[in-house]
């Protein structure tokens, strides 16, 4: 087990930290304390469940910042803000065509920091379509889609689909004019899908315009469907890039 | 039989590298702490952003009014676009749909090692890059401006400056925009009076677009002798019925104007551009193909989501920027 053996330092701060960082209470929940030592340091990224996606090891070439320019993590870290915010407006929204503006609208008169949660959730959604397009075009110009990673790569042209419908179904939750028509004409390029077209626009809004059974189905893929759907091709994405022997690099 | 063997031989290709601890880093501190800083940094700007900016909020949604322009959400803008130039369903669904399946085709067709986990990996990956964005912009805007027709107003107004009466050549209406090949351009074959194809009386020409613009399609069920004629099959189930081109008659010059037209130039680009590539002497292989393909897509993309978004006014006219009406 991965146990900080420092004796604590001495004066005031030593002492602070050792009152806080050492007993019953904080040990309970962090086992060891600061990982300071190589052996450490594996072991806390391997026993802790946010961090053992990570391999303890990673070639330095990894860690270069103009190699990735963290785009994919960029991207995953916008959805999880984007979750964060995203379940802080469901506590303020209804989603019935005679509510759904009003209560987006309510956001910026009646509730404290409601705004700022609109807005983050606004201009990151933006953001990461924009970052998920950066990084297919990262993992395209460094051919980090080669073997074997090939199938990743699919995995990452599905996310980028998802990505584009998560936002797509967000834009019309707002319930005002831009979004609607946004949707309308979106809508209209989804009905003229050859054999298919009016069955398919008919199933996605539920009727023959978008009106309060649209708004129910975006709302619900929005809120729920495609996020578990991107969650586990997130995992997967994430799994396969240990399980391929990191990310790609020149052999 | 081995029952462990396994079902794919691993080929040299798929072979990972040999590690190499002394290159090796620890992720923590030295990967956890970028993503802890990359994190903080994104979170911190994205807060000053949305304190200093407010998403927009327009008036309640309304059916019974249509804004001018109305426009889809940003990154399908590009979609929207390329229904002004062609059959909705080809620039909605199909060449987008298409345009996905290449891009995760990718690793597929450049299945070799070289090259990876380096930008831009092959000797004249670079030069390719920009010769393919610079080739996709420039045929996209010209595309764009040949469709808008502007150039027709610039050189009539001109050609008047000349002679009051001049109007555009009728044979010349191809040059007008792609839509005129359908509307404008008329010619006519003669057909010698003993040609006779079907029923009804012919005039002794063939007339595009008029004459053309009812071809049955063969087998429709309501052309040709009797035989060849029978009732809509109700019997078969509605998929079937709609995938079957009953009482169907193509307009000819509407399938040149909407899709012929389009499919040819979306497919002969690409390889002019290759072919172009070749000669020069610069791509070499599937990876060079591919980045060249790849780079063109994103480009195209990328000009048309410009001028849908910054250059389409009222009537998805195209206008400057600061002519494009603002919608409330």
């Amino acid at each position: 087990m991965a146990v900080s053996e420092q004796p604590p330092g001495p004066g005031l701060t030593g002492w602070l930290s050792d009152k806080l960082f050492n007993n019953y209470i904080w040990r309970s929940i962090f086992r060891s304390g600061y990982p300071n030592t190589p052996r450490n340091q594996m072991l806390v990224v391997a026993t802790n469940v946010f961090l053992h996606l990570h391999p303890t090891r990673l070639h330095k070439t990894h860690v270069r910042i103009t190699h990735t320019y963290c785009l994919g993590g960029i991207t995953f870290f916008f959805f999880l803000v984007l979750t964060v915010t995203g379940v802080m407006l469901m506590f303020y929204y209804v989603p019935a065509a005679d509510r759904a503006f009003q209560d987006v609208a309510a956001l910026e008169t009646n509730i404290r920091f409601g705004m700022l949660m609109r807005n983050l959730h606004r201009w990151m959604a933006h953001g990461m379509v924009i970052s998920v397009f950066l990084h297919m075009m990262r993992v395209f110009y460094t051919g980090s889609y080669k073997p074997p990673r090939e199938f990743n790569w699919l995995v990452g042209v599905i996310l980028l689909t998802l990505t584009l419908a998560l936002s797509f179904t967000g834009y019309l939750l707002p319930w005002d004019q831009l979004s609607i028509w946004a949707v309308t004409v979106g809508m209209n390029m989804a009905g003229t899908v050859p054999v298919m077209g009016e069955q398919s626009r008919f199933i996605l809004l539920g009727g023959f315009e978008v009106g309060d059974a649209a708004l129910i189905r975006f709302y619900t893929l929005h809120v729920i469907g495609l996020p578990i759907l991107a969650a586990v091709f997130m995992a997967v994405h994430f799994w396969r890039i240990r399980r391929d022997g990191g990310l790609a690099r020149p052999l | 039989m081995a029952v462990d063997a396994p079902a794919v031989p691993r080929t040299a290709a798929a072979i990972r590298p040999r590690r190499e601890r002394d290159q090796e880093l620890l992720v923590w501190p030295d990967l956890v702490f970028i993503e802890f800083i990359a994190a903080t940094v994104f979170l911190l700007m994205f807060v000053i952003l949305s304190t200093v900016l407010d998403a927009p909020l327009l008036n309640q949604a309304n059916l019974d009014i249509t804004p001018n322009p109305s426009k889809a959400a940003w990154y399908l803008v590009a979609l929207q676009e390329l229904l002004l130039h062609m059959h909705p369903a080809l620039g909605g669904v199909i060449a987008p749909t298409f345009a996905l399946g290449i891009i995760g085709a990718f690793p597929y067709i450049d299945r070799s090692n070289d090259g990876q986990g380096t930008w831009f990996g092959t000797s004249n990956a670079i030069k390719i890059t920009l010769f393919a964005a610079a080739f996709a912009s420039i045929f996209t805007v010209a595309l764009i401006l040949y469709d808008q027709g502007r150039h027709v107003n610039v050189v009539t107004s001109v050609a008047q400056e000349f002679d009051k009466d001049w109007q555009w050549p009728g044979k010349l209406s191809m040059f007008q925009n792609v839509r005129a090949i359908q509307t404008g351009w008329e010619w006519s074959i003669p057909v010698p009076e003993s040609a006779q194809l079907g029923p009804g009386e012919h005039d002794g020409e063939l007339n595009w677009p008029d004459d053309l613009s009812h071809v049955p399609m063969p087998f429709n069920g309501t052309s040709g002798p009797d035989w060849m004629r029978w009732g809509p099959p109700t019997f078969l189930p509605a998929w079937m019925q709609a995938m079957y081109w009953y009482d169907l008659n193509m307009n000819t010059p509407a399938f040149v104007v909407e899709l012929f037209i389009p499919v040819a130039i979306m497919v002969l680009l690409p390889v002019i551009m290759i072919l172009m590539l070749r000669r020069l002497g610069w791509v070499n292989n599937m990876r060079d193909g591919s980045i060249a393909i790849f780079t063109g897509m994103m480009s195209v993309y990328f000009i048309l989501t410009i001028i849908g978004a910054g250059f389409r006014g009222a009537g998805q006219d195209l206008v400057l920027p600061w002519d494009v009406p603002h919608i409330d």
